[in-house]
């Protein structure tokens, strides 16, 4: 049997991860002030009010902390998306419940969301690649719709690619627009948007209306 | 003649017409001419630059290099790397939204212009894999200025695919949002520079009928946009 964990470990362990946390935003806060160019780890260091040693415990320079940001944004956006889609049963239902807690989410983190997002885009060749390679983790949601699709697996094998793409440009375009706070607005336009070449308009509007 | 006349062309690169090197060798062209090929020469020096090094490791020298030209010659035309790009980001986006552009006149019908339309971006882009990686995943970061730029010319793609709402009927339209052709337009674009980025620009043409059919579904329904995408 295993001892049970020493209280110290614990809260080092806590510690650790809310520090990381903490360092994220900061740099998410720095990097909507300041653009992601401009923005040094000193920067970062005194907006999350730690010790620069502690900086580097985390991370190696300011790119590795970007590309950790995104990989927490996403997994997070992922935690809140599946969860949402599980608590409804049909399809169109767990895209819109999906869509609603992801533009929540943009809408309650907008340094967070702009950072990765849009600046993910212009900070370099590796975010770029991230980001891109980070969106289609949102594939499986969408590809459930091709077993209630009549055409099925006959429908376009990028489908999924560019419905994921569309949503995701439509936002980064009410981002730069400085529209955050009106973001969960467009949950209709959107579910509507990813619900119709799977299973038709007629069907895509009605099931938005139930 | 002019004294920074390359002294070496180096054959091995292969040149989009348009964005050809001048032959080796004393050739009396007008001074103007040269002046003109020798911007379009660093434009194409500054694509293979980029593609070799990404745009952050671009050097001048790079440039000059692969244009065979001196570095007098940049600097006569150019003030800095960035602003070499950003005329050669305006060139080849130009050229791009011209083709496009030409080949959507040609068909009276909507759908076929759609496709005429995307046929000629996609043939562009898989011809010249590196004026491609310019103008879709660099020019992304190559400061907020080209970003700026970018955004206005994908968002120019959306006229196109709104001409597809006249002459709907009722019914169509109220099932179009005001987002549909944003979110169509940023799609394919999304998924070219992915392809782009995972270094398969030359085989951007396979992606015709997919591009073709998510396009033209909200409009026509997927049966008929499928038929148009698979003629």
């Amino acid at each position: 049997m295993r001892p049970p964990p020493g209280r110290q470990q614990l809260s080092r362990e806590f510690i650790a991860r809310h520090q990381r946390a903490r360092i994220i935003a900061a740099l998410a806060e720095e990097t909507v002030s300041r653009g992601y160019r401009a923005v040094t780890v000193a920067d970062i260091v005194s907006r999350a009010g730690i010790a620069r040693n502690t900086f580097y415990e985390n991370f190696s320079s300011k790119e590795d902390c970007f590309l950790a940001a995104q990989d927490y944004a996403v997994e997070e956006a992922l935690r809140r998306v599946v969860e949402a889609a599980s608590a409804v049963e049909s399809w169109p239902a767990r895209v819109d419940a999906g869509l609603a807690a992801f533009l929540g989410y943009v809408a309650e983190e907008p340094a967070l969301a702009r950072t990765c997002i849009v600046e993910a885009l212009s900070a370099g060749p590796d975010s770029l690649a991230r980001y891109e390679q980070s969106l289609q983790a949102f594939g499986p949601l969408f590809r459930i719709g091709r077993k209630v699709s009549p055409h099925g697996e006959e429908l376009p094998a990028t489908l999924e690619e560019t419905v994921i793409g569309g949503i995701f440009w439509v936002i980064y375009q009410r981002i730069i627009q400085g529209d955050t706070e009106r973001i969960e607005e467009l949950r209709p336009d959107l579910v509507e948007f990813a619900l119709t070449p799977y299973i038709g308009a007629d069907a895509a509007k009605r099931a938005l209306a139930e | 003649m002019p004294a920074d006349q390359p002294n070496s062309v180096d054959a091995e690169h292969e040149y989009p017409p348009e964005l050809s090197r001048l032959p080796p060798g004393r050739h009396g062209l007008p001074r103007e001419f040269v002046v003109h090929n020798q911007r379009e020469r660093l434009i194409a020096g500054l694509a293979e630059a980029i593609a070799e090094n990404g745009y952050a490791s671009t050097t001048i020298a790079h440039i000059t290099r692969h244009a065979a030209v001196s570095r007098r010659t940049f600097y006569e035309h150019f003030n800095s790397k960035d602003e070499c790009f950003v005329a050669a980001y305006d060139t080849v986006m130009a050229e791009l939204s011209e083709r496009i552009e030409n080949a959507f006149q040609q068909e009276s019908d909507w759908p076929q212009a759609v496709r005429a339309g995307l046929a000629a971006m996609l043939e562009f882009l898989a011809a010249e894999p590196n004026l491609a990686r310019l103008c879709m995943v660099e020019s992304l970061v190559a400061g907020p200025v080209v970003v700026e730029r970018y955004d206005a010319a994908i968002q120019g793609l959306v006229p196109y695919l709104e001409a597809g709402r006249e002459g709907r009927s009722e019914e169509v339209l109220s099932r179009l949002s005001p987002t549909t052709e944003e979110a169509l337009v940023g799609g394919m674009v999304s998924l070219i520079s992915r392809r782009i980025i995972a270094g398969q620009a030359a085989e951007l043409g396979e992606l015709l009928p997919d591009l073709v059919e998510f396009a033209l579904t909200p409009y026509i329904g997927s049966d008929e946009a499928s038929k148009v995408a698979r003629a």
